[in-house]
């Protein structure tokens, strides 16, 4: 698994694709910052996170969409699965891999952090649990993104369908409130007031699994229908 | 020669299907250890799904295929260790350099990190590709890739190696080149390789498995698939005739089946296609008998040499024996058959009424005859009683 994710990390960051989303989330991360302290007058660093789950919506398909439809459509998934590296090993090492990146970011967030503590006394445990929050919501995101990648050799229509998807969960608590239970932005929602629900953290992680899974399913079943 | 050796790769009555469409059906062969082993068809005959299914990337829809005594379907992790695999189009990691990506290739393939580091040297040094190493692989010549991604599959030394096309798009030099890597890879190595191009295989392998539209249809050594197609025996024979006596000397030869003049290169000299008839003389004798005849008629005699069969006749002749016929096809044989029986039913029918209208003749001279009797019978009571009277 090690193997797989070194090697994956090193193609985020020796291509444009990890510099353009890290760059974009810190630089729309810093927009809202300002906005939230200085426009609105909230001098709250969590508050940021609310609609920096919108942007994620729009730039975790930046990092998904290539995680196994490239591989495909350029034929190096032979090499990966012809070699004894286990799927689960496989699949693993690129959601890992995808999670280091958005790491990476989010605790490039914490700058903000600094800046409010240099002027006041923000609290750092909120921060940790929205920033906790954050990360299992992303990690739910990457999840599905990898799914989606890995039913098309097309990057673009795993991007899109990722992001529609995101977006009808967002939507679909409007139509039935038994549509929150689903929602991945319902489940962040919790973290920002300084709470880490067991339940939400639950979901979040079974959600990250459940797409694994299926992710490895589809890549199983495409070596017997293939 | 065949090989004594073990058994490495057994593929027993393996099929592949898609919905009604069989990608491969029924193969059968084995290869033996330190084989090289050419898999020879046309695009689409099935070479890259059967290998695939070796390699353990699909998964047969029936059959069984074992690898050094391991079946590939129950244990795929210990077989895909003894494999090295260079798939077609020679697909690499466009952002690696050749060493990361050979580096990478040894980790997917489980090596100890101890040993790694001499694997990944040893794959570059055997390759060739020293002087690249630090080169991204996006960056190389069609030549190079392909020698990067042979080294993806050799890193680590394994037992069988599996290469798809490793010669396709190549320049003439090049392909050269990975010929004379790959024969020497014998002894050390079994290795299948697939290829449309039979000089490729003729050059390279031992043996031959020729596949078309998923079926097996010849197992053998390059010489003998040659030989059996080598049933006619043409000459080409390049003689001085300033007499013009070549056409008076060897028309009535009886061993000879047919002659024709193909060129002329000079004034008097010409090239001659001969066949003779088959199995009447073996070509030793034809060519004493053949500079006989010509020292003793002043035909000079400047060159005889035999047409050999080569693969491509083989592999022509394979093929087109294996006639196919498409629906439409044997719709109409069906159709035709049908009207045949009608045809002949009707016939039958003709016949039968004919036979009828014969026994009614019959039948009806018979009445006639029969009636004719009684009368006549008739008439010489009514006179006997006459005469008594």
């Amino acid at each position: 698994m090690l193997a797989v994710v070194r090697k994956e990390l090193k193609s985020y960051l020796l291509s444009p694709i990890g510099y353009i989303f890290i760059g974009l989330f810190l630089l729309m991360f810093s927009i809202l910052f300002y906005n939230s302290i200085f426009a609105a007058g909230l001098a709250y660093f969590q508050y940021a996170f609310y609609d920096a789950a919108t942007i994620m919506t729009f730039l975790i398909p930046i990092l998904t969409m290539r995680m196994f439809s490239e591989e495909r459509k350029s034929g190096t998934e032979q090499l990966l699965l012809t070699s004894p590296r286990s799927l689960v090993s496989i699949v693993l090492g690129k959601f890992i891999a995808a999670l280091i990146i958005v790491l990476i970011t989010i605790l490039g967030t914490f700058i903000h952090f600094l800046v409010l503590k240099h002027f006041g006394t923000p609290d750092i445990r909120v921060a940790l649990c929205t920033m906790l929050g954050f990360f299992l919501l992303c990690a739910a995101y990457v999840s599905f993104g990898m799914f989606a990648s890995s039913i098309t050799e097309n990057q673009i229509v795993a991007s899109v369908l990722t992001i529609g998807v995101f977006i009808l969960m967002w939507f679909l608590p409007g139509i039935s409130e038994n549509f929150y239970y689903i929602s991945l932005m319902y489940m962040f929602d919790h973290f920002p007031q300084g709470v880490i629900a067991l339940n939400e953290v639950i979901r979040f992680v079974s959600f990250s699994i459940l797409f694994i899974l299926f992710t490895i399913i589809v890549l199983q079943r495409r070596k017997s229908v293939k | 020669m065949q090989k004594e050796g073990k058994t490495l790769i057994e593929v027993k009555n393996v099929s592949k299907r898609y919905g009604d469409f069989y990608a491969v059906r029924n193969v059968n062969f084995n290869v033996r250890d330190g084989e090289i082993v050419g898999f020879l068809g046309r695009n689409g005959a099935g070479k890259t799904t059967t290998m695939n299914m070796i390699t353990g990337f699909m998964e047969p829809s029936r059959g069984q295929i074992i690898v050094n005594g391991v079946d590939v379907d129950a244990e795929p992790k210990k077989v895909k260790k003894m494999i090295g695999y260079m798939p077609e189009g020679t697909p690499l990691y466009s952002d690696l350099t050749v060493k990361e990506f050979i580096s990478y290739m040894a980790d997917l393939k489980c090596i100890r990190r101890k040993e790694k580091k001499e694997a990944v040297e040893k794959a570059i040094m055997q390759t060739g590709l020293d002087k690249v190493r630090n080169r991204l692989t996006r960056n190389l010549s069609r030549g190079f890739k392909q020698r990067v991604s042979l080294a993806g599959a050799l890193v680590g030394d394994p037992e069988i190696l599996i290469l798809d096309e490793p010669t396709v798009g190549l320049d003439p030099k090049q392909v050269k080149e990975i010929r004379e890597l790959i024969k020497s890879f014998r002894n050390n190595h079994t290795v299948i390789l697939s290829s449309h191009i039979l000089t490729e295989v003729s050059q390279i392998c031992e043996k031959v498995i020729i596949i078309d539209k998923g079926e097996i249809i010849a197992i053998d050594t390059p010489e003998n698939l040659e030989k059996s197609v080598e049933t006619k025996q043409v000459y080409k024979v390049t003689v001085e005739d300033t007499e013009d006596k070549f056409q008076e000397v060897f028309q009535e030869d009886e061993q000879i089946k047919s002659w024709k003049k193909t060129d002329t290169i000079e004034d008097n000299t010409f090239v001659y296609e001969i066949e003779l008839k088959e199995n009447l003389i073996d070509d030793r004798e034809f060519r004493k008998k053949f500079a006989i005849k010509c020292a003793e008629n002043n035909i000079l005699n400047l060159g005889i040499q035999k047409e050999e069969a080569s693969l491509e006749d083989a592999f022509i002749k394979l093929i087109d024996s294996r006639q196919e016929y498409t629906n439409e096809e044997i719709k109409k044989m069906q159709y035709e058959k049908e009207l045949e029986e009608l045809r002949e039913e009707k016939e039958q029918r003709k016949e039968e009424k004919q036979l009828l209208k014969e026994k009614k003749e019959e039948l009806k001279q018979y009445k006639k005859m029969k009636k004719k009797e009684n009368e006549d019978i008739e008439n010489d009571s009514e006179n006997d009683e006459g005469g008594e009277d």
